[in-house]
């Protein structure tokens, strides 16, 4: 055991101080392999140095506004917005945010920072952050202070009936802002899209195992831990998937529990993963008999209905066989699905009480027959997802393309009429199908739609 | 030497007016209009995929002849406009502000459509000796309200550009833009003239098809040529002797069939089955989740079942349609659907 047991998370002692000293994860932008070190040091310089032009050219447009009447006014210029923000993307737990405090650390600045354990509404996010980004207080003249970095992280998080109006919001601070913005967020959100659109986006990806372990088994050395087996440890990367902030956490848990020998059962029970939990949630809520407890398992989870009322579509026939119950069970859930989309186009939330006793406890109650099952059931991934448009991969449209030069067809017709036959055509002898790709000229790529 | 085409439905594709199947009439109008070199609007009705277009097509490139390439266009109106065209019409919808009148700085409301596809086409003017341009629409009725557009436009742009609308059902039309135009009704090649090109393509690829044959043939490819074609094709692969079965085999797999064999499964009972085959469907076929119900109308139609049972069925199909209009998923309300009428089938 150390000698001095500190009560901090080993997560916050062992943040990198400096980019220097961290693993970095590989980085991607527009698809493209990049250095998110040297990308962010960039950033961060020509950020200042942008700053700098646009101040003095401002200082001479203002006294320039100052002499004439409001009509001849000039306007002052702004720091172009890609130059103000970046976007970094990626699973949790894998390193984005100690990034930029580790930055911050190195340029010797001070981050601001806003989570989604704030309510981000259009007054919050102002308050908090809009007066810092657009004025400089008196004291930071007189005491020479730190400059600052702002972090909004988990912008994903932005969401819902609370942090209404927070994205305009955030579009107009990356316009005026006066400092470097770095965002994090965890998947791709379409509502987001305004502000994909003004900035860079770097996806960030996980570390790599053998780099995760060789950083776990460092920290073990430095606490003087023996009693973790080296299986135990690969058992708890493996879980948690390339998340490091999870693994440490992990590893703190079990070693400090002070439990001897066999630790796996232990480790295969800690389950933070979100996933799990809507296994559990959907198999206990074929489980419920009453209305109130198919609410109670809704309320107390918080799994995105988003997705859960999918789940529980694509699950629906591991738990119930017969077809008069699947029939109600359809039902509940098809008035659900027109709730819900009713609610997102007239913003009326008032229906959202309907959408959960539908898609919960209607569909748990049309169990009637079907007796609950003792043993153990497979909850699967909603594998399917149907689009509302009309829309061609690239490899189709360029197929179109090559066959639109000798024969006139619109793509409509062709996915849907011509392309079947072409399927039974090719597919009925090799000869066909070398004939017809020489004729089209077709990729090998190409070739693959035909089979 | 001329390269071998593979697909017979383009090989046999016609090159002029005259190698159309059948419809004499229609033909000799046309090229009377041709001779005239004048023609107003014109509005082509007739079920689909029976040749609508390639008339049109031939028709103008012969009245057009030489200028054809720079004063002729064929325009989709149910596909979808892509972000680029979306974007294009949205950024020449506002009048700048330099122009004079009283929508300076305004917004045109013009649909996207029209303003992405119709009107470059229609503003510029006539290249070489040609009287006019042309331009098609085809499946002008999925446009629905957007039509309201064309009524001034078919007239102001009337005389650089005459318009051919190509449509399925002239119900869903509305009466001022059918007022603008001449109508032609294209009606499916008679049994006679069918029997004859498809003789002719047999003696072409050397191929034996007995006249029950090319009955059955006409039967199941409902008038259109392009569909016989590719059925005979795929005949002809096994042998040189063309088998009725084969022809009925192979017709299934087409679309509409496919959602007819759906209606079997389901009234059969087996959900998870059904739930399957419908997702392959959809997913293969990238239906519009209303058309997808719309051939399963069709379908029902042609089934022979009780009244009483239709009816329920048609109730079922239309409430879930209504449903997928406010939905998020389709697939939901899919499986709704199915699995009502799996139910149902235990009643029959």
């Amino acid at each position: 055991m150390s000698k001095v047991k500190t009560k901090i998370p080993w997560v916050e002692k062992y943040r990198p101080k400096s980019i220097k000293e961290m693993a970095l994860p590989t980085a991607r932008m527009r698809g493209q392999r990049v250095k998110l070190t040297e990308e962010l040091t960039n950033f961060i310089e020509s950020f200042f140095e942008e700053r700098r032009k646009v101040n003095k050219k401002n200082k001479q447009i203002r006294e320039f506004n100052r002499t004439v009447i409001d009509k001849e006014r000039k306007d002052e210029f702004k720091i172009p917005n890609e130059k103000a923000a970046v976007l970094l993307e990626g699973p949790p737990g894998i390193g984005k945010t100690s990034i930029v405090y580790a930055l911050a650390n190195d340029f010797n600045m001070e981050v601001i920072e806003t989570n989604a354990s704030d309510t981000r509404t259009k007054a919050t996010i102002e308050k908090r952050l809009k007066e810092t980004t657009k004025t400089r207080g008196i004291m930071d003249y007189i005491a020479q202070s730190k400059e600052k970095l702002i972090l909004i992280d988990e912008i994903d998080g932005i969401y819902g009936v609370q942090d209404r109006g927070a994205i305009p919001t955030v579009i107009e601070l990356i316009q005026n802002t006066q400092f470097p913005i770095i965002m994090c967020s965890n998947e791709y959100k379409t509502n987001l899209q305004p502000i994909y659109n003004k900035i860079r986006r770097y996806e960030v990806h996980p570390l790599p195992k053998n780099e995760v372990i060789k950083i776990a088994k460092n920290i073990l050395k430095k606490e003087n831990i023996t009693n973790l087996k080296e299986e135990d440890l690969e058992l708890i990367v493996d879980k948690n998937n390339g998340d490091l902030r999870g693994i440490i956490n992990d590893i703190q848990g079990i070693t400090q529990g002070n439990i001897e020998g066999d630790h796996k059962e232990l480790i295969l029970s800690l389950h933070r993963d979100n996933l799990e939990e809507i296994f559990s949630l959907i198999r206990d809520l074929f489980q419920v008999s009453s209305l109130r407890e198919a609410r109670n398992l809704t309320n107390k989870s918080d799994v995105d209905y988003n997705f859960l009322y999918k789940w529980i579509n694509e699950n629906l026939l591991t738990f119930i066989k017969s077809n008069r119950e699947l029939t109600d069970a359809f039902e509940s859930l098809s008035i659900a699905d027109e709730i819900f989309g009713r609610i997102r186009t007239t913003q009326y939330w008032g229906l959202l009480p309907y959408f959960f006793d539908l898609f919960a406890g209607g569909v748990a109650l049309s169990r009637r027959e079907t007796p609950v099952s003792k043993g153990f059931q497979r909850v699967v991934f909603p594998r399917y997802t149907s689009g509302t448009y009309f829309s061609l991969t690239n490899v189709e449209k360029e197929f179109v393309e090559k066959l639109k030069r000798k024969y006139e067809i619109s793509q409509i017709d062709f996915i849907q009429d011509f392309l079947p036959f072409l399927k039974i055509l090719c597919g009925a002898s090799r000869k066909q199908l070398k004939n017809v790709s020489d004729w089209l000229d077709l990729d090998p790529k190409e070739k693959k739609i035909l089979k | 030497m001329e390269e071998e085409i593979p697909i017979w439905r383009i090989k046999y594709h016609p090159k002029n007016l005259d190698q159309i199947c059948g419809r004499k009439k229609v033909k000799e109008t046309l090229k009377h209009i041709i001779q005239q070199q004048n023609f107003p609007h014109m509005l082509f009705v007739g079920v689909k995929g029976i040749g609508k277009t390639l008339i049109t097509q031939l028709f103008s490139k012969e009245f057009l002849k030489k200028n054809y390439d720079a004063n002729f266009k064929l325009v989709y109106a149910n596909v979808p406009l892509s972000q680029e065209e979306r974007k294009k019409a949205r950024s020449e919808a506002y009048v700048s502000t330099s122009k004079i009148g009283s929508v300076a700085g305004r917004r045109i409301t013009t649909p996207a459509f029209i303003q992405a596809r119709v009107k470059p086409f229609v503003q510029l003017k006539v290249l070489g000796g040609a009287p006019f341009k042309i331009l098609i629409i085809k499946n002008f009725e999925a446009l629905g309200q957007n039509q309201q557009g064309f009524r001034r436009l078919m007239e102001i742009y009337g005389r650089n550009c005459r318009m051919i609308l190509i449509t399925t059902k002239i119900s869903s039309i509305i009466n001022p833009i059918v007022s603008r135009c001449q109508i032609v009704l294209i009606s499916p090649a008679k049994y006679n003239d069918f029997k004859e090109l498809i003789t002719q393509i047999a003696t072409q690829e050397s191929l034996e098809i007995s006249d029950g044959a090319i009955e059955v043939l006409y039967k199941i490819s409902e008038g259109k040529i392009s569909r016989a074609i590719d059925l005979l094709q795929l005949s002809s692969i096994s042998g040189k002797v063309i088998d009725m079965e084969e022809l009925y085999e192979y017709s299934q797999k087409f679309r509409n069939e496919l959602i007819r064999s759906l209606l079997m499964v389901a009234f059969k009972g087996d959900f998870p089955k059904v739930r399957e085959l419908a997702r392959k469907i959809l997913s293969n076929y990238k239906y519009d989740i209303h058309e997808f119900f719309k051939i399963m109308i069709d379908e029902l139609n042609k089934l022979p079942l009780s009244k009483f049972v239709r009816s329920k069925l048609m109730n079922f199909i239309a409430d879930s349609d209504f449903r997928a209009l406010d939905g998020r998923d389709n697939d939901i309300q899919v499986s709704a659907l199915l699995s009502k009428i799996c139910l149902f089938s235990e009643y029959m």
